[in-house]
């Protein structure tokens, strides 16, 4: 693009220096996750399991409740993925049918909840399902975050692409309601439905206020504040001993595996969505 | 005007579990919340009402006052931060040109994006803990003598929790600013250098105006998420240095949620929201068409 080796070098430095700080933690966690407690306890730069053991996963699984928390994460992040998405399309079919009377209200509404920082909510969100008595239920985890604004506005823009001459055309052939969404408008507006669950597995799998908040029972217990106990080496799990950095890391790298599994297969969304989202929304 | 909404009238029962969802769980608890800010309120709920005692009580606790500075100085910290240094990155992947290596460098860099702040924390506190990677490398160059403690140092409390937000983001932000130059045109870069100009003038005179508009959107996006600082505040914070990081969300959990006091964390957390609509409302007037989102 500049036309300028100086530059070109100095490009390759800076993102390798950059990636640098983002592969070599990783490739270190890695490696302390398969050291023995006793290794991940020395001082020093841990870049190869020696000896290599597993002995961190084992105490992870068998002294530290770590699978129910993964599991009731998988569940809630499949769940609410799939209420907010199918709550974010039909709001946004519907704002974006021009012809609405009092589609410029609705909207005014729901973007009005955009300047609402969802941390303002907490002590709210908290008082009014200790009142309604939803505190330790998946309710509670299921209505925060259930539709938002801006996925609203995501999927109006992808069902405002869908040419008016189509519509009436199938309309014309005799398509009703369903039809047309089913046939017309849901086909068109994959690339935002895939988008916006992109974007919710992401903020399903990570929530962290929410559970922190709301759920107390250990049985209720999600993965990243389990994950918490664990690095802050809290006793809130199971046992009072000290964990070690191995056990620590073990624990960090199985909480990575899903994201690092599904962030390849939906790049195309996570970074093209963002773009849209960050361009014109 | 009636047959109109009764043809329509599917369309409002499709959007109506929406508007209920927002009417019963963002805008009545925000009503409530703001009425519980007048009241001395516990657990056992509303005790009497004591109009602006409560906003008074929390301005003059010294505990709200430093989280605000706190809240501002970390938030002040982030947004320059969070939204210049991204530039660098994103020019850089514009210059590198086998595709490959460019899509490699640009999924690496916007991973930490992705990650939860626990696992972000989980990689620091073990990279520049006493016996980490950091404080290795350091005293094998002998730079410094006995191991840092990062964070429980309260020195380093502030830049940690500034630097590792910027570092999260920062794939995010140089993708943003990546999506924009590709809509730079080519011919003008090649006329500049028929002029004469080499690859620093290009970046000050061509680059850096055509990112003008989008450096204006990441700031305001990275000014709002900033002032509202919680999961790294509370997952960092401990005994030494929770009067450099303790927020205002976090002072707003702590007196609700933990210490049961409603009331005053009600009337925290509505000075928050005024702070967030105040800083939306001059950004609105600073930078008109920024927070078209």
């Amino acid at each position: 693009m500049l036309n300028s080796t100086p530059i070109r070098v100095l490009s390759f430095v800076v993102l390798g220096l950059l990636a640098g700080t983002m592969l070599i933690p990783l490739w270190s966690i890695v490696a302390t996750a398969f050291s023995s407690k006793f290794a991940s306890l020395q001082p020093g730069i841990i870049l190869w399991p020696a000896p290599f053991s597993l002995e961190g996963f084992a105490t992870l699984f068998s002294r530290l409740d770590f699978v129910r928390p993964l599991l009731n994460t998988l569940m809630l992040t499949v769940t609410g993925t799939a209420i907010h998405v199918l709550l974010a399309a039909m709001a946004g079919f519907v704002l974006a049918q021009e012809s609405l009377p009092g589609r410029r209200l609705i909207g005014a509404l729901i973007l009005l909840t955009l300047t609402i920082p969802s941390q303002i909510m907490m002590v709210p969100m908290f008082v009014l399902f200790r009142q309604a008595g939803l505190l330790n239920t998946w309710f509670s985890l299921w209505l925060s975050g259930t539709v938002s604004a801006f996925s609203i506005l995501r999927m109006k823009a992808y069902f405002e692409q869908v040419p008016a001459a189509l519509v009436d055309s199938a309309r014309l052939d005799g398509a009703g309601n369903y039809a047309l969404l089913r046939h017309v408008y849901l086909p068109l507006a994959m690339p935002g439905v895939l988008t916006v669950a992109a974007f919710q597995v992401v903020y399903r799998y990570n929530m962290f206020t929410e559970p922190l908040l709301f759920i107390t029972d250990a049985d209720k217990l999600t993965l990243q504040i389990a994950l918490k106990s664990i690095i802050l080496s809290e006793s809130a799990t199971s046992t009072n001993d000290f964990i070690a950095p191995n056990v620590q890391m073990a624990g960090i790298l199985l909480a990575m595996l899903p994201l690092l599994i599904f962030y390849p297969l939906m790049q195309r969304y996570l970074v093209r969505g963002m773009l849209v989202g960050a361009v014109k929304g | 005007m009636l047959k109109r909404l009764r043809r329509h009238a599917w369309l409002y029962w499709i959007i109506a579990p929406v508007i209920l969802y927002f009417a019963a769980f963002v805008f009545f608890p925000l009503g409530q919340g703001l009425y519980y800010s007048f009241f001395k309120a516990g657990l056992g709920g509303l005790r009497e009402f004591i109009g602006l005692g409560n906003y008074a009580k929390v301005l003059a606790s010294p505990a709200f006052v430093r989280a605000t500075v706190n809240t501002l100085v970390i938030a002040g910290g982030i947004t320059v931060l969070g939204t210049l240094m991204p530039i660098v990155p994103a020019i850089a992947l514009a210059e590198i040109t086998p595709e490959p290596l460019r899509r490699a460098f640009q999924t690496t860099i916007y991973t930490p994006y992705l990650l939860s702040w626990v696992i972000i924390l989980g990689i620091w506190t073990n990279t520049l803990s006493p016996i980490g990677l950091v404080n290795s490398v350091l005293l094998h160059l002998h730079l410094i003598e006995a191991p840092i403690v990062f964070f429980a140092t309260p020195a380093w409390a502030r830049p940690l929790l500034i630097g590792q937000t910027v570092w999260k983001d920062i794939g995010f932000h140089a993708l943003i600013y990546y999506s924009a130059l590709l809509s730079l045109d080519q011919d003008v870069l090649d006329a500049a250098a028929l002029d004469g100009a080499g690859g620093w003038a290009k970046i000050r005179y061509i680059v850096l105006p055509h990112l003008r508009p989008m450096l204006a959107v990441v700031f305001v996006l990275t000014l709002q998420g900033s002032l509202h600082t919680f999961d790294s505040s509370l997952l960092m914070l401990n005994g030494r240095t929770a009067d450099e990081i303790l927020t205002l969300a976090v002072f707003a959990y702590q007196r609700g949620v933990l210490q049961f006091d409603l009331g005053m964390a009600s009337a925290a957390a509505a000075v928050l929201l005024a702070l967030c609509l105040a800083v939306a409302a001059v950004t609105r007037l600073l930078a008109p068409g920024a927070m078209r989102l």
